[in-house]
């Protein structure tokens, strides 16, 4: 399996109470439907191949609540950035936690501090 | 005489034994192969494998297995080779595609099961897709309902859809994502109902969740007019 790093997170500088700011989250993992094409005498012509590999879940926190869920299969694609949207309602760190189908899990994460 | 006779005789029963042995030693194992991925995989590794090696390669399997991996069996010497020296061989082996194949070892483990943090999630947001092969079409393709749906679509959807559902009604403009051109659906077979109800339900990007606007019926019937709408000449 290709190497997996550790996710990272980028959030705007100026973020000014209930703005609404863009949280970028990119994750260098790979991606797998896990299927080949060996196969040329019936259809469809898809074999097993390797294991299969993708991230399954990414949960987002603010502070302590989580805000958001999202699911992913096989098709998505290798090392995805992933942009969403939070409104800025209080001063704590903003977390995102990855697993990937084999269960293992990654997480990273960026505080929140308002300016002016 | 005799003695070339003897000799004969002798030469016959140490061949006679030494094939014997051979056929004794002979044994055919199945192993697990990753890496098999384009119809030159298997020529690539079962010429190269019988070139490393002195085996026979009985069968390649490459889907109807019980685990889902293809499966490789080959006949050896167990007296020479032990399976982990094919093993090896095989590792060593490099797909036309760049990689190296592999003898999958353990169990096939597709999805892990979910952790309490997923779990928690899963409670709070509710499961990611629905299960779509609990629901079926109550009404059936009536022309009453299809008559209902035709009434309601162009009280609600046509707004956006457009009248004749080409996804271009007034409401379409400033919308980030257009809405679906709705003759994709037409005459759609029984195993789309599901879907068609749950994204109506639900409402995706831009469309709202029907669910909190129309009735159960009222969605059924909408469900069974779009599939009578025909992509116009």
């Amino acid at each position: 399996m290709a190497d997996v790093k550790p996710p990272r997170i980028r959030v705007g500088r100026k973020i000014k109470k209930d703005q609404v700011f863009k949280v970028k989250v990119r994750f260098e993992h790979p991606s797998f439907t896990g299927l080949g094409q060996a196969d040329t005498e019936t259809s469809p012509p898809f074999n097993r191949a390797i294991p299969v590999t993708y991230i399954r879940n990414m949960l987002v926190y603010y502070g302590d609540d989580l805000v958001n869920r999202f699911t992913m299969t096989s098709a998505i694609a290798d090392n995805p950035l992933f942009t969403f949207k939070l409104k800025a309602v209080k001063e704590e760190p903003v977390k995102v936690v990855f697993f990937n189908n084999h269960g293992e899990r990654w997480e990273v994460s960026q505080n929140i501090k308002f300016k002016g | 005489m005799k003695y070339k006779i003897t000799q004969n005789w002798l030469a016959l029963i140490s061949c006679l034994l030494i094939s014997s042995s051979s056929i004794a030693a002979a044994s055919v194992e199945v192993f697990e192969i990753e890496g098999l991925i384009s119809p030159a995989s298997p020529k690539a590794l079962t010429t190269q494998l019988v070139e490393k090696l002195d085996v026979k390669i009985v069968n390649l399997n490459l889907k109807d297995t019980d685990t889902g991996w293809p499966q490789l069996s080959i006949e050896f010497d167990s007296g020479a080779l032990s399976r982990s020296d094919i093993e090896n061989a095989i590792s060593g082996i490099e797909d036309p595609a760049g990689h190296m194949y592999k003898v999958h070892q353990g169990p096939s483990l597709t999805r892990a099961p979910y952790n309490k943090e997923e779990l928690d999630a899963m409670a709070k947001f509710g499961p990611a897709a629905p299960n779509l092969t609990d629901v079926s079409n109550p009404l059936g393709a009536s022309d009453e309902s299809v008559g209902r749906g035709l009434k309601l679509f162009k009280a609600n959807c046509s707004t956006c859809h457009g009248l004749s559902g080409n996804g271009q009604g007034p409401g379409a403009h400033g919308i980030a994502t257009f809405p679906r051109e709705l003759w994709a659906w037409n005459n759609a077979p029984a195993s789309t109902d599901a879907y068609l109800y749950w994204f109506i339900t639900n409402g995706r990007n831009e469309m709202p969740p029907w669910g909190l606007i129309l009735s159960e019926n009222e969605r059924w019937d909408v469900i069974n007019y779009i599939k009578t709408i025909e992509k116009p000449e």
